[in-house]
């Protein structure tokens, strides 16, 4: 049925204006593939007057289309969500769709770690319509397997995914898990360079900068485009990382003014300016491993803020989002700094350690898992045993997945 | 021309040298204005100090120490050009001729007594200068005929001792690179441990010259490692030892080692320090104790060096380094770092010392502060007054390490200590000495907190179980990050997700540039 289907869509194609009798007489649930290529089909086209009817009729078929049925051309329905984010970031209404793709990819998921195509479109509607949550779900999982859908999954699906979510991430504050996304896109194994890397290796780099402080070695599985070519289009974000190195604000200030017009240009200004208050803070955070108690007069000109006002400011922010231990005694105008006054002797730490420790333990267990279906596979058997007869590409990297 | 070249590398790596004397002016290291060198410096007597060299170290040093101050730059340039007409070295003569004329016009602003006396300059010998050039010229042929005979006769010994002379020559006549091709060249003939131990010596000897360290310490090795079975007399071998030892403990130098140059200087022997073509006994005192002073703790000091009795005698050399080290050992900073900056002007005109007087000072300060507050039990209250103690701003950076050194020391048996006994202590203000502290906590020399409030230092305490429990966590968060990263890899590569290049794949290179701009022009 699906072969059936794919040959005739040029004909379909021709047939623009029969589609509508032809979509009302099929139904969603039964002959969900052949609404599947009929609404592509519609999608498709170059001019679609009547978009409303199209959205309903779109919305309608997912969900109601059947589970099964859609499993057999996975393709075909991620080019029907595609197809259908892109017309919805056209007319600029992408709330509508989000609901609709969440369905939509929990009708093809098998299981909840599963990557498809359709993840980046979600991530896509959610980033335009400043909607983050629906898609929180999907990120929050960590991806351990990817849709085939049938030869069709693309890189640049894979990389626009992380590179969404990283994005989504840093609009969330989530620095951690949006610099995990970021290394992710771009450690993937590329020959050449693509725009996506590029971004995201820049906006790595900044949100490295407000997580750590410099920017961490990409692991060694990186690939060589890297450092040999991205590197070099990105010398404005090395400077700000080399300023940033010296813990002088003033420094970090001129590097940016001096490259104001790389970074607007790439959107990046917003998440720049957020360095240069994470330098403040690193500076402050130093001054705890210092001193116990510091005027704030003193620790305005140490840090190099403007005056003790802000220096407060900055002080009490801190202490409130849990980065610093210190009270602050207005009256004499001094900052006092704590230790870390957690003392790992509770039952909340023990549960939390213990937690962890599960973690850990699943982490474990799944990587022996993986281990033992390798060791099955026959043709890794075979190749392990030393016949030469077959050219196995396929077994050799997943060999090499570890 | 070979000659030329021996000129131009010695200069260039002067130049590279960095000497951090003080702040902004020597951003140009060769220049003979030094504005920091006062002109009147009493305590070198230049032709004592000159004698104990001879050869290019001589020459060298000579320049150096011309170069780099006023006063005694015409002595030192008259001394020079008369040990250099005994040598084969044309070129070098031309130079130092040249810096003498230089040096003498500039200097007419001298009283007229002196200006006399100055004025004597002879001419630039130009005949003595052929007839040499013609004479190294005769020489290097007739050594080059006997190398071919020897060669043809293919008697080992014989070539490797042509080489050996070749080698000579050439460094007689200031050709450092020939010199060191020939000796290398010997290696292939050497038939004994004697020989080998031999060849590295001359290796060695001209890689100092040539200030090329790398290849000092790799010869120092070699030497080291080969067997002396045929060892003639204990004499030998130990004069050998010394050499080695002082040679490396000068690469270490150089390349700011400081803690294994003074490992090395320590292990020489007085008795047979004698190769005056490399360094002096007072030399080998001076820079073991600063290097010693700099980067070893009270223990190693009290032991390797005060109470070494071989190195004793190598102090007695040097007085008033052996005044240092005492009033460092005692905790009598004032005095110590007083001393110190008295010799300081002497070790500045040091050819190998001047680059690194101000990184050692800065240590042995910081060893001293360590070591105060170290010390402290109780807020002190009976603390050494150290006057005369140069603060961080004025001091050259040897100095401040120096000074960070006797801070530490300090520093080191208190549990807390008021900063204003300690800032008179050490004749800075309590800001200054804050910023120090600072600095060092930051380094992890000293494990204290300040409270700026009251001024006092807390030593601090590491609860080593809330640290470990910390550790664990993060240890944890990490493995998770890392095994998730590679799940997905795995899955990644299972796919085969490959980015390819754009002429592939038609229209995948116009549909990337949209996404991200889109998507990013939203986000903000």
């Amino acid at each position: 049925m699906v072969e059936y289907v794919s040959k005739s869509m040029d004909a379909l194609a021709k047939n623009h204006a029969h589609i509508d009798t032809a979509l009302a007489t099929l139904s969603y649930s039964e002959h969900s593939i052949g609404v599947l290529a009929l609404l592509v089909v519609k999608l498709s086209g170059a001019h679609i007057q009547d978009f409303e009817t199209l959205y309903v009729q779109v919305q309608e078929f997912v969900s109601s289309c059947s589970e099964e049925q859609i499993k057999f051309a996975p393709e075909t329905f991620a080019e029907l969500c595609h197809k259908f984010t892109l017309q919805l970031v056209d007319r600029k209404q992408a709330q509508r769709g989000i609901t609709i793709l969440c369905q939509a990819i929990r009708k093809v998921q098998t299981h909840l770690a599963l990557l498809t195509s359709i993840h980046p479109c979600l991530c896509q509607l959610c980033l335009l319509a400043k909607n983050f949550k629906p898609a929180l779900s999907f990120l929050d999982v960590d991806i351990t397997e990817i849709s085939r859908e049938s030869g069709h999954y693309d890189a640049k699906d894979f990389l626009l995914y992380f590179y969404y979510g990283g994005m989504i991430y840093t609009a969330l504050k989530n620095y951690n898990r949006a610099l995990y996304f970021f290394e992710m896109a771009v450690t993937t194994p590329s020959m050449a360079v693509s725009h996506i890397t590029l971004e995201s290796y820049k906006k790595f780099i900044l949100v490295a900068l407000i997580v750590q402080g410099k920017i961490p070695t990409l692991p060694k599985y990186a690939p060589q485009v890297v450092p040999r070519y991205i590197k070099p289009l990105c010398q404005a974000y090395h400077d700000l990382a080399t300023a940033y190195g010296s813990n002088n604000p003033a420094d970090v200030r001129s590097v940016i003014t001096k490259h104001n017009d790389t970074f607007v240009r790439d959107n990046n200004m917003g998440l720049v300016k957020q360095c240069e208050t994470a330098l403040y803070k690193k500076n402050i955070q130093r001054l705890t491993k210092t001193f116990l108690t510091l005027s704030l007069a003193d620790m305005a000109n140490r840090v190099q803020l403007t005056g003790s006002r802000e220096a407060e400011k900055y002080v009490l922010h801190m202490i409130e989002d849990g980065e610093i231990y210190a009270t602050i005694n207005q009256k004499d105008g001094m900052v006092r700094f704590h230790d870390n006054p957690e003392k790992y002797n509770s039952a909340a730490m023990l549960l939390e350690l213990d937690k962890e420790m599960q973690k850990c333990i699943r982490m474990d267990e799944k990587i022996k898992e993986m281990d033992r279906e390798i060791a099955v596979n026959p043709q890794y058997v075979q190749k392990v045993s030393g016949i030469h007869d077959e050219d196995m590409p396929a077994s050799t990297s997943k060999g090499q997945g570890f | 021309m070979p000659l030329p070249l021996q000129q131009g590398l010695f200069q260039g790596q002067a130049a590279v040298e960095p000497m951090q004397v003080d702040g902004a002016p020597e951003e140009n290291d060769n220049i003979e204005e030094e504005p920091q060198y006062t002109v009147e410096n009493p305590s070198l007597d230049l032709e004592q100090h000159a004698s104990q060299y001879t050869g290019l170290a001589r020459l060298h040093r000579l320049m150096f120490i011309a170069d780099h101050c006023p006063s005694l730059r015409v002595e030192g340039l008259r001394m020079a050009l008369n040990y250099v007409m005994t040598t084969y070295n044309t070129n070098l003569y031309g130079i130092i001729h040249r810096k003498l004329q230089e040096a003498v016009s500039s200097s007419s602003s001298l009283p007229d007594a002196v200006a006399g006396s100055v004025h004597n300059v002879p001419p630039l010998d130009v005949p003595w200068m052929e007839t040499t050039a013609k004479k190294a010229a005769f020489k290097l042929e007739k050594l080059d005929t006997d190398l071919k005979n020897y060669k043809s006769n293919s008697i080992k010994e014989s070539i490797r001792r042509g080489h050996d002379d070749l080698g000579d020559h050439y460094l007689d006549c200031g050709d450092l690179t020939n010199a060191l091709k020939c000796y290398s060249r010997a290696r292939d003939y050497c038939t004994n441990p004697k020989h080998v131990v031999n060849m590295c010596l001359n290796v060695i000897k001209v890689s100092v010259y040539l200030q090329n360290w790398s290849h000092v310490l790799s010869y120092v090795n070699k030497a080291e490692a080969t067997p002396d079975s045929e060892s003639t007399t204990k004499e030998a071998n130990l004069t050998v030892q010394s050499r080695l030892k002082c040679a490396a403990g000068l690469a270490d130098l150089a390349t700011r080692k400081y803690k294994s140059a003074a490992k090395h200087f320590l292990q020489a022997n007085f008795d047979h320090c004698d190769f005056p073509e490399l360094l002096s006994p007072s030399n080998v005192a001076t820079y073991g104790a600063l290097c010693a002073l700099a980067s070893f703790d009270r223990q190693e000091l009290q032991h390797n060096v005060i109470g070494s009795s071989s190195f004793k005698q190598f102090l007695e050399l040097e007085p008033q380094l052996r005044d240092i080290l005492h009033n460092f050992y005692e905790s009598k900073y004032a005095k110590c770092l007083k001393l110190l900056g008295d010799i300081k002007d002497n070790l500045l005109l040091d050819l190998y010392l001047a680059p690194h007087v101000s990184p050692l000072y800065t240590q042995i300060r910081n060893r001293a502060l360590c070591q105060v507050s170290s010390q402290c039990l109780v807020t002190c209250t009976v603390v050494p007054v150290m006057k005369d103690l140069p603060g961080p701003p004025t001091c050259p950076p040897l100095y401040t390490q120096i000074r960070n050194r006797a801070l530490c020391q300090y520093f080191s048996p208190y549990l807390s200590a008021d900063m204003r006994k300690m800032a008179s202590a050490f004749n800075t203000s309590v800001g200054a000495l804050e910023d120090e502290l600072m600095q060092l906590i930051l380094e992890g020399q000293i494990n204290a907190r300040i409270d700026s409030h009251n001024k006092i230092l807390y030593a601090k305490d590491i609860d080593q179980r809330s640290s470990t429990f910390e550790k664990s966590l993060t240890v944890g968060r990490d493995y998770q990050r890392r095994t998730k990263a590679l799940i997905l890899r795995a899955a990644v590569l299972k796919n085969q997700i490959h980015v390819k290049s754009p002429p592939r794949e038609g229209g995948q290179g116009g549909e990337m540039s949209i996404a991200p701009g889109s998507a990013s022009a939203a986000r903000n």
